[in-house]
């Protein structure tokens, strides 16, 4: 599944360019250091933080789609870098557990 | 120089969690860095030698060592404090520069801060491609590379507003004391 294709079946609101590479399975954590460690290239990453850190996290590790769960409101500063990278921000009002029901029901599996 | 037969893929290791602790001595504003595996991280207030070293701040953050799937050589990472992402704050910077360089080419750089008894250092060049190896060797987009750079490319280390991969603010994780 793509990025586009999971925004629009989790009816996801995208706050930059959204990307069309592929998605494998997801990550759900709010540590940067967490996700250097644990998460595996494709997957995207569920969390409430906010900060640029995220988007050179994503960029490391190669994944193509973070979602910014309970409407935190994501800074102008982490969207233009995520544009720079090429990482796709989306936000919603879910909270990580209902939108990890979301995302199995789509049919995207744990990390690794 | 030796080269070695194994063509290394690498895994990260031995992955243990603590703190990146700053301090600052207010009699000559000297900074230091040094990782705490502490549960809290320390903030004591210490006479060491000439210098009054006072805590200055502490995010969360993890060490590693490599190790090559193929062959079991291990590499230690000990030094290695995190890895630091060019934000462009200054146009003189050489890491600044050859980032934007690399990106035009779909090549990130990622600078390794290490310290050695909380001075700056450089790690040695063999690690930093262990490092470049096995961030590259993961990605998925094609073309993309990461290059892992020494630290010392910064212009100054103390005016430089490069993003460092650590996690701060993690109240909920960090009990204050």
């Amino acid at each position: 599944m793509t990025v586009k294709e999971l925004q629009s079946k989790l009816k996801l609101k995208p706050l930059n360019d959204v990307n069309d590479k592929e998605i494998e399975g997801a990550f759900i954590s709010d540590m940067v250091s967490d996700v250097m460690a644990g998460a595996q290239p494709g997957n995207v990453w569920v969390t409430v933080q906010t900060h640029k850190n995220i988007i050179a996290a994503a960029n490391l590790v190669d994944i193509p789609a973070i979602i910014v769960v309970r409407n935190k409101q994501v800074p102008e500063d982490t969207l233009q870098m995520a544009d720079r990278v090429g990482v796709t921000v989306f936000n919603t009002d879910l909270d990580s557990y209902s939108i990890a029901i979301k995302l199995y029901e789509a049919g995207i599996k744990p990390a690794g | 120089m030796v080269r070695e037969k194994c063509k290394h893929s690498w895994k990260m290791t031995n992955v243990r969690d603590g703190f990146i602790v700053t301090e600052r001595c207010y009699h000559c504003n000297k900074l230091r860095v040094f990782f705490s595996y502490e549960e809290v991280p320390p903030k004591d207030e210490y006479k060491e030698g000439e210098h009054y070293w006072n805590y200055a701040g502490s995010a969360q953050s993890f060490k590693f060592d490599m190790e090559c799937t193929k062959c079991g050589k291990s590499v230690s990472f000990e030094s290695l404090m995190g890895l630091m992402h060019c934000v462009g704050c200054n146009a003189r910077c050489h890491l600044n520069i050859l980032s934007q360089i690399g990106e035009m080419q779909n090549i990130w750089l990622f600078a390794a801060l290490a310290y050695h008894l909380g001075n700056e250092i450089d790690l040695p060049i063999e690690n930093l491609e262990v490092l470049t190896d096995y961030f590259t060797s993961r990605l998925r987009t094609p073309g993309k590379k990461i290059l892992v750079v020494p630290g010392s490319l910064r212009h100054d280390p103390d005016t430089c507003r490069g993003e460092m991969l650590k996690d701060v603010g993690m109240l909920s994780l960090t009990p204050e004391t």
